[in-house]
C-alpha cells in the first residue's frame, strides 16, 4: 500500500510540473505581456516601455523567467504580481483561496444533502410524479446558465424583495445567493447520477435475494442499495474536490466575490505570469491529491478494488 | 476659452467667460438645461450631443450633516495607491483622496492651486517656474510637508532606474530646487505647454516615507496630504479610506469613502438602486445608464469622453497603405445608425483625433465623411480595387480583406465591430473578425502585427492637454496604426514648446486636419460618460465637464439619510 501511494505520488510531481511548464510556454506565446496593460494611456516612448519591461525582468528568455520562478516557489516564495506589486503572489493566494474554498464547500454540502436524497427516491419511486418533477428541476438546473440563475436571483432577492445584499462577501447573508447559484447545478448533476445508479443498483440480483429474504424495502435501500449505488457518487464529489478552488469564475464575477476564480481570470486576461504560474501549480496539486484520495477512499468503499 | 486649459492664460489668472461661468450663472439664473445647451453650443466649439446634465443647486442641499461612509464601485481591483498608477479610474478615485499635488484640475478642467498658494510665477523665457508653497500642511502620520517632498517626488520620476510610468511627463525637466522649505523651483530643459497638466499636477508622496519603504511597499501602504487617510486595503475586494482630522482644508464631513470591486455592470446598477451604494465610478451598461439618469433618485452628469471609440488600422498593411481605401472605408460606415444601434445614441460622431471636450483645440472644421456608400465606392475603384466574384474587392491577386482583433468578451463593442463588418461589406471590403486578451492586442498593435482593432483610446486629451506624442508621432510607444507623417511628427514637437494659447491652437487643429485627412484609423465616435449618484450625496458640484474628476471633491460631500 505504502508503495503504491509512494509510486503515485511520484507520478503526481511530474504530472503537475508537466502542466506548470506548457502552461508557462502557452502564456509565453501569447504576444504580449502585463506592462501593455500597466501604461495605460500614458503618452510613452518604446525605450520607456523598454525599461519598465527590464524592471520587471520580462525581457529575460523564458526559460530563465520559469526556472527563477520555481527555484522560489521552493523556498516558499511565489513570485511578484506586476499588476498588483505592492502585495506577494503568496497573500494574493492566501486571501482569495479560502473565499472559493468556502463557496464550494458549501454548496457541495448544500447539494448533497439535497440531491442525493432526492435522487435515491426518485429511483425508488420511478416513475412517480416525485420522478418527474425531480429529474424536470435536474434537467433545468443543468440547462440553464449560471449567469442567467445568479442574475434573476439577484433582481429577485435584492432589488425586489430587498432581502440579500447584490453582490460581496460581507454578512452570512452573501453567501445565500451565490450558495443557490452553484448548488442549483451542482444538485442538477448529483441528483441526476444518484438516481441512475440507484435504479441500475435496484435491478442486481442481490436486490432480489435480499427482498426474497423477507426484509423490507426500506432496509433493502438503505442497507443494500445506496451502499452500491454511491461509489459513483463518491467519485463524482472527491472529483468535485478537485475543483473546490476553481469552476466558480462566473459566480465569483457575478456576486463581486473576491476568490481566485476572479484573481485568475484577470491575471490571465493580463498576462500577469506569475500569478498565473502560482494558480496553475496549486490547481494541479489539487487535481493530482484529490485523484489519490479518491482511489483511497474508493478501496475502503469497495473491497474488490482493495485486493487488486 | 471654453473646455480647455493652457499654461499661460491661467498663469495670467486672465478669466473671460469660461464654460464654467456659463453653467454657474445658469444655474443661479434659473436657465432650462436645454436653453443653456444651446448657449453652450453657440459658444465657438461643438457640444456634446446626448442628455443635457442636471444642474443642480449647491444652496438647495442644506447645511452639512458630519459622518456616514460614502460608498463607490468600480469594475476591477484596486491594485495600488501609488500615484505612478493613477491611470485606471479605480485607482484615481481612491488615490485622489489620499494625496494632493501642488496645482490640481478640477471637474471643470481650471487648474487651482492645493498644496501650492498659487498657481506657479513663470520666467519671461517660459524655462521656470516657481511656487510658493502652503505652510502647515500636515501628512497622514503627522510629519509637515515642505519643498523637500515635491522634490523628492519629482526627482523620483526623473530617475531613469525607477522605471517609472509617469517618467515620460518629466522629460522636459532639468531641475528641481528647494531653496527654502516653502519654495520649489523647476526649471525646464525647454518650453513645455503642459507643465500644468503633467508635471505640477503630480500627486507628492513624503519623502521621509516613501524614500524608506520604497515604491513597491507604498503601493498598497501610501501616505499622503489628502483630506482622507487609508484604512484598509484589500484590492480584490475594497478599499477604504477614513477622514483625516488634521487635513489642511479642515476634516471632510464624511467619516469614510469605500470603493468595492464590482465587476459585472448590471450588478453594479441593481448596487445603485438598492442603496448599496452611493456611486459606480465605472459606467455601467448604456440601457442602464439612460434608465437611472431618467430616475429622480439619483443626480446624473453627462460628459464627453476625450477618448475616441476607433478602429486602429495597421497603416504598413498593403492593403490598408492607401489612404482612399480607408478614406472608403469612413464614407461606408453609417455612424449615425452605429450610435444609435449600439450606444443607443449616447455617443457623438468622430470627426478626428481630438474630442469636443477639448474645447478650443477641438476642430470642428475638418473633411466630413458622411454615410456614402456610393462615394466609397467610387474611391476604391479609383484606388485600383476592382470588386471580385466573391462580393470581395482585389488589385494584382491581392484581397481586400483584412482581420479586426475585438478585445475577449467585449460585450459592447464586439456587436459594434459585427454592424461595421456588414457596411464594408457591402462596399467590397472584407473584416474577418476575431478576439484576443487586451494585452495581446496592445503589443501586437504596438509592433505592428496586427490588422485592426476596436477600442476606445486618447488621442490627446489626457488632462485636458492636446499633446499625443504617445500615439500620433511615427515613433510613438502607443503608435497602434503604425502612422508616419513627418508633418505630424513636426507639429507635435511644436505643439509641445509652444507657450502662446492662439498658436498652440493653430498647431493642434491642423493635426487634426492632417488626422482626418489621412484616416491613419476609422474614428468613429465620441462617447457620453455616465457618472451617476444617489440623490442622498449632497454637495456634489453644480456642473462637470469631466467625469472621473468629481471624486476629487469628495471632502466636500456629505450623506442625507
Amino acid at each position: 500500500m505504502l508503495r503504491y501511494i509512494t509510486i503515485r505520488l511520484l507520478q503526481g510531481v511530474v504530472v503537475i510540473f508537466l502542466v506548470s511548464i506548457t502552461s508557462f510556454i502557452i502564456m509565453q506565446l501569447a504576444p504580449g505581456d502585463p506592462v501593455d496593460i500597466l501604461i495605460g494611456e500614458q503618452q510613452i516612448t518604446p525605450e520607456q516601455i523598454a525599461a519598465i519591461e527590464r524592471k520587471w525582468g520580462l525581457d529575460r528568455p523564458w526559460y530563465v523567467q520559469y526556472f527563477t520562478w520555481l527555484g522560489n516557489v521552493f523556498t516558499g516564495d511565489f513570485g511578484t504580481s506586476v499588476v498588483r506589486t505592492g502585495q506577494p503572489v503568496r497573500e494574493m493566494i492566501f486571501e482569495a483561496a479560502p473565499q472559493t474554498i468556502k463557496l464550494n464547500l458549501l454548496s457541495l454540502i448544500v447539494s448533497m444533502l439535497i440531491a442525493i436524497p432526492i435522487g435515491v427516491l426518485a429511483a425508488v419511486k420511478r416513475y412517480s410524479l416525485f420522478d418527474y418533477g425531480s429529474m424536470v428541476g435536474a434537467t433545468l438546473g443543468i440547462a440553464l446558465p449560471n449567469y442567467w440563475i445568479g442574475l434573476m436571483l439577484i433582481i429577485v432577492f435584492s432589488l425586489k424583495l430587498g432581502w440579500l445584499p447584490p453582490y460581496g462577501s460581507g454578512s452570512w447573508k452573501s453567501y445565500i445567493l451565490p450558495v443557490a447559484v452553484l448548488a442549483s447545478q451542482e444538485m442538477a448533476i448529483l441528483a441526476r447520477l444518484s438516481r441512475g445508479t440507484t435504479s441500475e443498483a435496484l435491478s442486481q440480483d442481490y436486490v432480489t435475494t435480499a427482498r426474497a429474504k423477507g426484509l423490507r424495502d426500506r432496509t433493502v435501500v438503505t442497507r443494500h442499495v445506496v451502499r452500491n449505488a454511491l461509489l459513483p457518487v463518491v467519485t463524482m464529489i472527491g472529483y468535485r474536490i478537485a475543483f473546490l478552488l476553481s469552476g466558480t469564475i462566473v459566480v465569483e464575477t457575478i456576486f463581486a466575490w473576491p476568490g481566485i476564480g476572479q484573481l485568475f481570470f484577470n491575471s490571465i486576461d493580463r498576462m500577469d505570469y506569475q500569478v498565473v504560474q502560482a494558480i496553475v501549480l496549486l490547481l494541479a496539486t489539487l487535481v493530482v491529491v484529490a485523484n489519490l484520495v479518491t482511489d483511497l477512499v474508493y478501496a475502503y468503499i469497495d473491497p474488490r478494488i482493495r485486493v487488486r | 476659452m471654453a473646455r480647455s486649459v493652457d499654461v499661460l492664460a491661467l498663469l495670467r489668472q486672465a478669466s473671460p467667460v469660461t464654460r464654467r461661468e456659463i453653467l454657474k450663472r445658469a444655474a443661479l439664473g434659473g436657465i432650462s438645461g436645454p436653453a443653456l445647451m444651446a448657449m453652450l453650443r453657440s459658444d465657438a466649439s461643438a457640444a456634446p450631443a446626448g442628455p443635457a446634465p442636471r444642474l443642480r443647486q449647491r444652496s438647495q442641499d442644506g447645511e452639512p450633516v458630519q459622518g456616514g461612509t460614502l460608498v463607490l464601485t468600480g469594475h476591477q481591483e484596486i491594485a495600488s495607491l501609488s500615484p505612478d498608477d493613477t491611470g485606471p479610474t479605480v485607482h484615481w478615485v481612491m488615490i485622489t483622496q489620499i494625496h494632493n499635488a501642488l496645482v490640481e484640475m478640477d471637474e471643470n478642467l481650471q487648474f487651482n492651486p492645493v498644496l501650492a498658494e498659487s498657481l506657479p510665477e513663470v520666467s519671461e523665457d517660459g524655462l521656470t517656474y516657481t511656487f510658493k508653497l502652503r505652510q502647515g500642511v500636515k501628512f497622514h502620520d503627522g510629519e509637515e510637508f515642505t519643498s523637500e517632498d515635491v522634490k523628492y517626488t519629482y526627482e523620483w520620476y526623473m530617475n531613469p532606474d525607477n522605471a517609472a510610468i509617469n517618467a515620460a511627463d518629466f522629460a522636459m525637466v532639468e531641475a528641481v530646487e528647494a531653496p527654502d522649505p516653502y519654495t520649489v523651483i523647476v526649471r525646464m530643459k525647454e518650453p513645455y505647454a503642459p507643465f500644468l497638466a503633467r508635471v505640477a499636477s503630480k500627486f507628492i508622496v513624503p519623502a521621509h516615507y516613501h524614500s524608506q519603504v520604497g515604491e513597491t511597499e507604498y503601493k498598497g501602504k501610501p501616505i499622503g496630504t489628502g483630506p482622507f487617510k487609508l484604512k484598509e486595503w484589500r484590492p480584490a475586494e475594497y478599499t477604504e479610506v477614513e477622514a483625516f482630522e488634521d487635513h489642511f482644508r479642515g476634516r471632510p464631513h464624511l467619516d469614510a469613502i469605500r470603493e468595492e470591486v464590482v465587476p459585472e455592470p448590471s450588478v453594479r446598477a441593481i448596487g445603485l438602486e438598492t442603496g448599496e451604494a452611493h456611486s459606480s465610478v465605472w459606467p455601467l451598461t448604456p440601457e442602464d445608464n439612460i434608465r437611472l439618469a431618467e430616475d429622480s433618485n439619483f443626480v446624473v452628469f453627462v460628459t464627453s469622453a476625450f477618448a475616441v471609440n476607433h478602429f486602429p488600422l495597421n497603416n504598413k498593411l498593403p492593403q490598408l497603405s492607401d489612404k482612399r481605401v480607408r478614406q472608403a472605408m469612413m464614407y461606408a460606415i453609417d455612424r449615425e445608425t452605429v450610435i444609435d444601434e449600439i450606444f443607443q445614441g449616447a455617443a457623438v460622431v468622430a470627426t478626428s483625433n481630438l474630442s469636443p471636450a477639448m474645447g478650443d483645440f477641438y476642430n470642428p472644421n475638418v473633411k466630413e465623411y458622411p454615410y456614402d456608400p456610393d462615394q466609397a465606392n467610387a474611391l476604391l475603384d479609383e484606388a485600383g480595387w476592382v470588386m471580385g466574384s466573391d462580393g470581395v474587392r482585389e488589385k494584382d491577386g491581392m484581397k481586400l480583406s483584412f482581420v479586426c482583433t475585438t478585445i475577449t468578451g467585449d460585450q459592447t463593442r464586439r456587436p459594434e465591430a459585427e454592424l461595421v463588418q456588414q457596411y464594408l461589406k457591402e462596399v467590397g471590403i472584407d473584416m474577418q473578425l476575431q478576439e484576443a486578451p487586451v494585452a495581446t492586442i496592445l503589443e501586437q498593435l504596438r509592433k505592428g502585427e496586427m490588422d485592426a482593432s476596436l477600442f476606445n483610446w486618447t488621442y490627446g486629451g489626457d488632462y485636458a492637454d492636446p499633446d499625443d506624442g504617445g500615439t500620433l508621432r511615427s515613433d510613438g510607444g502607443s503608435n497602434f496604426s503604425q502612422f508616419q507623417n513627418a508633418r505630424v511628427d513636426e507639429l507635435l514637437d511644436a505643439g509641445l514648446r509652444e507657450i502662446d494659447r492662439e498658436k498652440r491652437i493653430a498647431i493642434y487643429h491642423e493635426i487634426q486636419e492632417i488626422i482626418a485627412e489621412e484616416v491613419p484609423f476609422l474614428f468613429i465616435s465620441y462617447w457620453d460618460w455616465y457618472n451617476i449618484f444617489s440623490s442622498k450625496v449632497k454637495g456634489l458640484p453644480e456642473s462637470a465637464l469631466v467625469g472621473d474628476q468629481i471624486y476629487a471633491k469628495a471632502y466636500q460631500w456629505w450623506i442625507e439619510e
